[in-house]
């Protein structure tokens, strides 16, 4: 293998010598590490207040944007964090991608159109309107989390983790053995997740309360990616990738809400 | 027909029917929290037996002096563990080691189901607590430390930390002295009872003058009246 690394390179650079002299002359696009401002710089005023919104919405969501939620979980849920967290699409990556083409539904989305799909299929709800207070909100506690950013620069940790292309063919029966092993201590063996006291204590990872099979996180590459990097909380980046995948597999093989664009 | 058979099918009803009162899982309950209620205040009989009352107080109020943890209302499959955990080994506790060596599998279980139901008010903390400590810890418990991966309390110790039955205890109004003992415990003694060492990881993770946050946050809290329960009183909620 060792050998063969020169030869790459050589291979490499040569590929790349028509564009040297613009290589130079722009310097190649090092992927950039970015902190959101600390919350406690978020100012006092109308601004502050929708922004403070935003951040009341995005962890209790139940409770602030109720009318448009339909399961048991939380923007938080899967944007840790408070929305900050790098490989948990955290929102100071996603306010400086959008717009952007979506093949989801081969169209030019708006940050404040992609919030709507995360409420129609992650919280297996309805999209409330772009110009009321709940999208205007999180945009708000977007845009200011977001402050320093560079605009259409790729940030490293934004989105979900690409999980490398695997050979093997995700196995949702050792799924089931990671599961046990590793998540049923909190989502339960049932994946129905806790309550405490009745309010919703650890998310609910399928049945009717959990995301529908439109959303994200029912692709299995994509579950796989945010395991990998996030779960068991506290512990992210210990599971193998291949745990990662098969786990992804168990859960998604589960039943969750039907895709409301196949429903009718 | 057979007499003898007819007077068998006439037994057997009401047999099944005293069967089936004596597996009832509240009487069974019942009886558990007696036989436990007794070890809490006399030890289980055996020589040398210490009662648990001795520094758990008989209603479980614990014994903040000593660092004593309160345990009235824990989960009792959660005061099982520790106990089982205890004494195997896996859960560094110098003094209780010894006392509980002598019990039973059953006597654990009984002790256990006593706590779970008992329910006891707070007992006050060795010291007032430090209002600065206090709102860092708050900070911590509510939000988390995520730059060192260290996820909000809250998040497994339940709202407020009131518990999340029947895996996570319930921290809040728990004493200072056992919260900090513990989290020295995960981090640097033999406490390796959590599970996943997820509790080890974060309290090593942690400064210092975080951990002792966090302590004096959740002990200045009032107790749930047992895991998982609400608080009632009108300062219970502490949202995010």
């Amino acid at each position: 293998m060792r050998h063969f690394l020169p030869l790459a390179l050589v291979c490499l650079l040569g590929s790349l010598l028509p564009m040297a002299p613009i290589a130079a002359a722009q310097e190649p696009p090092s992927p950039v590490v970015f902190t959101p401002r600390p919350d406690s710089e978020i100012p006092a005023g109308p601004f502050g207040d929708l922004v403070r919104k935003g951040e009341k919405i995005f962890t209790q969501t139940g409770k602030y944007a109720g009318k448009y939620v339909g399961n048991d979980l939380t923007c938080e849920s899967c944007h840790l964090d408070r929305g900050r967290k790098p490989y948990a699409a955290p929102l100071w990556g996603a306010y400086v991608s959008y717009p952007r083409f979506r093949t989801k539904n081969m169209k030019v989305s708006r940050l404040g159109e992609r919030i709507q799909g995360c409420f129609r299929f992650s919280m297996n709800g309805v999209a409330p309107p772009l110009a009321g207070d709940t999208i205007r909100s999180i945009v708000a506690y977007s845009f200011w989390m977001s402050k320093g950013a560079p605009v259409g620069t790729p940030l490293v940790g934004t989105g979900m983790y690409h999980m490398p292309p695997t050979s093997h063919k995700p196995d949702p029966f050792n799924g089931k053995k990671v599961y046990k092993a590793r998540c049923a201590l909190c989502h339960g063996a049932d994946g129905l997740g806790a309550s405490s006291g009745g309010d919703v204590a650890f998310p609910p990872v399928w049945g009717p309360r959990s995301y529908n099979a439109g959303a994200g996180l029912a692709k299995v590459g994509k579950l796989a990616g945010f395991i990998k990097m996030n779960m068991p909380l506290s512990k992210g980046d210990t599971l193998s990738d291949r745990d990662a995948w098969d786990v992804a597999a168990y859960v998604d093989s589960q039943p969750r809400p039907a895709d409301p664009r196949k429903k009718s | 027909m057979n007499p003898s058979r007819c007077f068998i099918r006439y037994l057997t009803l009401p047999a099944m029917f005293l069967l089936m009162l004596s597996s009832l899982p509240a009487a069974q309950a019942g009886d558990l929290i007696e036989k436990g209620k007794t070890i809490a205040r006399e030890g289980n009989g055996l020589p040398g037996s210490t009662a648990c009352m001795e520094c758990h107080r008989f209603h479980g109020g614990g014994m903040p002096s000593i660092a004593s943890p309160r345990i009235a209302g824990q989960p009792q499959k959660y005061i099982e563990h520790e106990i089982l955990g205890v004494k195997a080994g896996t859960r560094f506790a110098p003094v209780m080691a010894g006392v509980v060596n002598n019990l039973s599998r059953s006597d654990i279980r009984a002790v256990a189901a006593w706590y779970a139901s008992v329910r006891t008010p707070k007992l006050r903390d060795v010291s007032p607590y430090d209002p600065k400590l206090v709102a860092l810890g708050k900070r911590i418990a509510l939000k988390g430390e995520w730059k060192k991966n260290v996820p909000a309390c809250v998040l497994c110790h339940g709202p407020e930390g009131r518990g999340i039955p029947p895996h996570f205890p319930y921290i809040k109004g728990q004493n200072k002295g056992y919260l900090l003992q513990q989290l020295m415990s995960f981090a640097f003694l033999k406490r390796a009872d959590d599970p996943q060492g997820l509790m080890r990881g974060i309290a090593r993770r942690l400064s210092l003058q975080e951990r002792k946050a966090v302590a004096e946050y959740f002990a200045s809290l009032t107790p749930p009246p047992a895991d998982g329960q609400p608080d009632t009183s009108p300062s219970g909620k502490e949202t995010r």
